[in-house]
């Protein structure tokens, strides 16, 4: 692990995110695939990017990334939180600029539990008076 | 009425591609049970067809389009004293563009062309050209408003 530069963990949904920054010409590697071979959909590539070009460090670093858990929607936010909390380390000046472009909010929307007596989370069987 | 005071308007996101609101809410609304990434393939694809067929920004093509289909005003029903009266009232400029986008898009799945895409395509360029089904609805509803001027003092 020479030349390691940050460590960092983000979540999204049930996706669990490792992303480790290193000095590079900015590839992103997914679980050993690139970044569109990964996802196949350009709008989430943007989505993991965006905490790079935010802070204008897009070519600066590789990105080496282990993900598991959750759909690709959620990967790719758990991603793009570990990559913005993995820039934090490397230079806490970048805080403000991540924090408010909201990137270091982990996103607390998660499924609901079904409940007993009803058919969905919230979803009641159908009343009948009689 | 909201018993804890006001609630925030929601507000899109722009899409990643063309930035731009008015293209994600399209997607959302071509998208059928909850397949957004399918969504996405057929409205990507079909403003590169608009592109490719008009050489222009289909951004531009996309909103000319909006422009010709949205409303100005529409009727509403209203009663009064047991008679009920089409009234004709303005369109507020949210409801304008969700109206816009839904024509746009039911007309096009009306449409004969082979994929989805492609009868989005045409949908778009026909109404850019101001034809089409969508364009069409539009100006029934315009007359429809305009035949119900007497009733317009029952605005409310």
């Amino acid at each position: 692990m020479a030349g390691h530069v940050a460590m960092a963990t983000g979540r999204r949904k049930t996706s669990v995110a490792r992303v480790r920054l290193v000095p590079g010409g900015g590839k992103v590697i997914i679980n050993g695939r690139e970044l569109t071979e990964y996802f196949g959909r350009p709008v989430l590539e943007t989505l993991v990017k965006e905490p790079l070009e935010k802070t204008g460090t897009i070519g600066q670093y590789d990105v080496l990334v282990n993900v598991y858990g959750g759909g690709l929607s959620g990967q790719a936010g758990a991603i793009r939180l570990g990559i913005a909390r993995a820039l934090e380390i490397v230079d806490p000046e970048m805080r403000p600029t991540l924090k408010q472009a909201g990137m270091l909010t982990r996103d607390p929307r998660a499924k609901e539990r079904k409940k007993y007596g009803l058919k969905k989370a919230r979803k009641a069987p159908q009343f009948s008076k009689r | 009425m909201p018993r804890r005071g006001h609630i925030p308007k929601r507000v899109a996101k722009p899409d990643p591609i063309y930035n731009s609101e008015l293209v994600t809410k399209l997607i959302n609304k071509i998208m059928l049970n909850g397949k957004k990434s399918l969504a996405e393939r057929i409205t990507y694809t079909a403003l590169d067809m608009v592109r490719e067929k008009t050489g222009n920004d289909p951004l531009e093509i996309l909103e000319k389009a909006m422009n010709n289909i949205m409303p100005q005003v529409e009727v509403k029903p209203r009663r009064v004293g047991g008679a009920t009266y089409q009234v004709p009232v303005e369109v507020r400029p949210e409801r304008r563009t969700a109206l816009g986008i839904r024509w746009l898009v039911n007309f096009a799945r009306e449409r004969g062309e082979h994929t989805m895409a492609e009868r989005l395509a045409a949908e778009i360029l026909d109404a850019a050209n101001g034809q089409g089904a969508s364009v069409k609805k539009r100006e029934d509803t315009h007359r429809m408003a305009e035949a119900n001027r007497a009733f317009a003092h029952y605005r409310w």
